[in-house]
């Protein structure tokens, strides 16, 4: 039998990696993305490479994803990572009430956690807040976005993945009987439009998944929900500083380079493709980093930005959910050959590619194993060195 | 963010398939305040959904947005429109030179990157390394023990400014010499037969563009000296231990 | 699809001398183009010259005479700013290689080429004044 071929529309880090699973599985893959890779949310992300510590009290599932994919992705994927750890810091009696939580859900979610004094601490990072009352060391990390995406994206290429870039999923193809049996395409390198058949449709399109969902007469409850971040030009960490408290705007700062990034806030929106960076959400950045960091007030801004988190809404806002959904649409709408994977962090992109390929192998009948845990990555220049 | 809006002539390359480039122009209210990426971007959202151009971080840490306004190297993404225009002032868009074109700003990369790969450059390194030229005062203790990503970001912006690249593709380029230098001789004495050569580090004619575009403090043109000295004192001491 | 306009190529060499959208240092570079250049081709009038002398004695007498009229002297005078401007340009790569003044370049190039300025005019006078 011929390879079975999967297409898959998205190319941000749950489809770069749902490409490597798959092409690992024996997969013939195609990408469809209609920018370059890291054209969405991916590309924006703040990058902080989660430990579950920010989960830990309050979504223990998504935690416990976390630290077990912090933990494989330092191994894969080094040559995208800075693997410094973060401290969580607390700088007020709410925030030494809910260490006690922290403390009891970082054992349950087995998140490795050491307890500072706030010498200790200043000691590890002098240009945290000199009033801190309390610091945990966690094993947190720093990704470049792009650098992580490519870096699946070059091992699928590898193993014979094609990525059709600045291609733009426009409506799919289906057979009369309710199967999706392929994608009609806009090549906007050529402005030409085309089909193409596959064997299974992976609809990896993050906060647009309900667009393509769509086009199958299918609809996944993903909410859309962007957030703010502002990068400062001085380094003044080598760890991810967080505030120890429930999660909420700007309350993390992050190394990346020579600069730190304070992120981030949340509000919902309705026109997905161009998000503004609202001002007072820039300003608040600069107050909440600030309180973590003192000197930032002194730095100066080296970039604005946002992105759009593909929440799946059950509640809203920060309180959804952030683990991931694989949508078999045979099951919710009675649509064959059409899987939807949204929800989820960068931290879990492997994860959801497993899921995603096992659900896939079943609807399929195949018994392929998931190899990605053990499989180191190739550079991610080849990714662009490699034909395609 | 100031409140007054400009009203701003985009002119953007454009090139599809079998197509002769051409400017397209388009008219746009904007924020002094706000990046050139963010102008273009909103082009693709609101008025013509065909423009091509690669983006992904937006705050400098990726390289994907280098382009060519008004004639210089910018990594867009950082660029402020006050900076490179005024109230009623056109923007001129085009993709970095010396790479070929995938579809009107987008460029394939592909040359840079199999380059760098070539000589090994480190995209993580000690957090020592990366800052020893520049180290703050008040760093903590056992800095060693840190990783950080590298300086350079791979964005090309040096390669599409360089004059010499701009004679030969052959030219393994400025940050491609840089990731070498910043690996250095000592310990990777294979680099030798990659950048003694005349398509390597002697085809630089000290134009200094590289470091005068790169938006992420990598001072190629310094990198490129500071590796000619090495192979200088590399093939000088060979001499003296062969005789 | 021809995606290739924008690749280096010999055939597009008069863009290597486009100075828009350069900076101190690739002006630099262009200057010396423009003078290796503008000296190459004197060396080639120097050779065909030279030959000349050699077809006699009222040849060179022309050629003496020839060599006083203004419009010559400015040739002359064009050849010797040419040398002195490859010849500090020269100095400049030569100092930067050596890893001397490479953060200050641009005032590097500067400070030569008012070097260079002066020497020219004092050419210049002592040849029109001569
Ligand atoms: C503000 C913010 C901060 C975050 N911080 C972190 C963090 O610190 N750590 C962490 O682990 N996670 C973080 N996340 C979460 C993480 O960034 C996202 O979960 C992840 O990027 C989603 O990836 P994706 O591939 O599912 O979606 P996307 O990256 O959005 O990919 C979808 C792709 O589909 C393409 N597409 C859409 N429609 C079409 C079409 N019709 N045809 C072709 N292609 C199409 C888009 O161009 C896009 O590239 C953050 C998210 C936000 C919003
Ligand atoms: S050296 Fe600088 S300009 Fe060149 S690719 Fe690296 S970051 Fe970009």
């Amino acid at each position: 039998m011929s390879k079975p071929h999967a297409i898959i529309v998205g190319a941000g880090f749950t489809g770069v990696a749902t490409a490597h699973d798959l092409a690992l599985r024996g997969f013939d893959v195609t990408v469809i993305e209609r920018g370059d890779i890291c054209n969405g949310t991916s590309g924006r992300t703040h990058g902080l490479l989660h430990c579950g510590g920010r989960y830990a009290v309050k979504d223990q599932e998504s935690a416990i994803e976390c630290i077990d994919e912090n933990t494989l992705l330092r191994k894969i994927v080094p040559q995208a990572i800075e693997p410094n750890g973060g401290l969580f810091i607390a700088l007020d009696d709410s925030d030494l009430a809910y260490g006690e939580a922290f403390i009891d859900g970082c054992e349950a979610c087995h998140i490795p956690l050491e307890q500072l004094t706030p010498q200790q601490a200043l000691r590890l990072e002098p240009n945290i807040n000199p009033r801190l009352l309390t610091a945990f060391l966690i094993p947190d990390g720093t990704f470049d976005p792009l650098r992580l995406a490519l870096s699946f994206a070059a091992n699928a290429k590898k193993n014979g993945a094609r990525f059709r870039t600045y291609t733009e999923a426009k409506g799919l193809i289906m057979d009369g009987t309710g199967r999706v049996t392929g994608v009609r395409i806009l090549d906007r390198q050529s402005n030409k439009a085309e089909e193409l058949r596959g064997d299974i449709l992976v609809n990896a399109t993050g906060a647009w998944a309900g667009e393509i969902a769509e086009m199958a007469g299918a609809d996944v409850p993903v909410k859309p929900t962007p957030g703010v971040m502002v990068a400062y030009d001085q380094r003044f960490v080598q760890r991810a500083i967080n505030r120890l408290n429930k999660p909420g705007d700007g309350d993390i700062v992050l190394p990346q380079r020579r600069m730190v990034v304070v992120g981030t806030t949340s509000f919902e929106i309705d026109d997905l493709d161009y998000v503004p960076v609202l001002d007072d959400h820039v300003d608040l950045m600069l107050e909440r980093g600030a309180e973590l960091i003192p000197a930032i007030r002194n730095a100066r801004i080296r970039g604005k930005y946002m992105a759009t988190r593909p929440l799946i809404s059950s509640g809203s806002g920060r309180s959804a959910a952030r683990t991931f959904k694989c949508y078999d649409h045979k099951e919710t709408h009675n649509v064959e050959g059409f899987v939807t994977i949204t929800g989820g962090k960068a931290t879990t992109l492997r994860a959801m590619a497993e899921k995603t390929a096992d659900v896939v192998c079943e609807k399929l009948g195949l018994n392929a194993p998931c190899q990605t845990k053990e499989v180191p990555l190739v550079s991610y220049r080849q990714y662009y060195a490699l034909p395609n | 963010m100031s409140q007054n809006k400009w009203k701003i002539t985009l002119k953007i390359h454009r090139q599809k398939e079998a197509e002769a480039p051409h400017f397209d122009e388009f008219a746009l209210d904007v924020d002094p305040d706000e990046y050139v990426l963010d102008a273009v971007e909103r082009v693709w959202a609101f008025m013509d959904r065909t423009v091509c151009f690669r983006h992904a971080c937006h705050h400098s840490t990726c390289g994907a947005c280098g382009m060519r306004v008004n004639g210089v190297e910018k990594l867009t993404c950082i660029t402020y429109i006050r900076d490179v225009t005024q109230d009623g002032g056109t923007l001129k868009v085009e993709p970095l030179r010396n790479f070929p074109v995938i579809s009107d700003l987008a460029v394939d990369m592909g040359s840079l990157y199999s380059r760098l790969d070539t000589v090994g450059a480190r995209s993580v390194l000690p957090v020592t390394q990366a800052e020893a030229e520049k180290k703050p005062a008040d760093w903590p203790a056992g800095d060693e023990q840190y990783i950080r990503l590298a300086d350079c970001i791979e964005c090309g912006l040096c390669i599409s400014a360089c004059p010499s690249a701009a004679t030969s593709s052959d030219y393994l380029g400025p940050a491609v010499l840089a990731g070498a230098q910043a690996n250095g001789l000592k310990r990777n004495p294979e680099l030798l037969g990659l950048v003694d050569t005349e398509d390597g580090l002697w085809r630089c004619h000290s134009a200094f563009e590289c470091t005068a575009v790169c938006p992420s403090f990598v001072d190629p043109a310094r990198r490129i000296m500071d590796l000619r000295k090495q192979v200088f004192v590399e093939r000088f001491s060979r001499v003296f231990r062969r005789s | 699809m021809d995606n290739k306009h924008n690749l280096p190529s010999p055939a597009k060499f008069w863009t290597w001398f486009n100075p828009i959208g350069r900076q101190t240092g690739g002006w630099a570079f262009i200057l010396n183009r423009v003078t290796a250049l503008g000296l190459t081709f004197y060396l080639f009038l120097h050779l065909v010259m030279l030959g000349q002398l050699a077809q006699g004695p009222e040849a060179y007498d022309g050629f003496v005479a020839l060599m006083h009229n203004p419009i010559i002297i400015i040739g002359e005078l064009l050849v010797v700013a040419a040398g002195i401007l490859h010849g500090l340009n020269g100095v400049r790569i030569i100092l930067t290689t050596f890893g001397v003044s490479i953060t200050r370049q641009k005032q590097l190039f500067y400070a030569l080429m008012a070097v260079a300025v002066v020497a020219i005019l004092v050419f210049g006078i002592r040849m029109f004044t001569a």
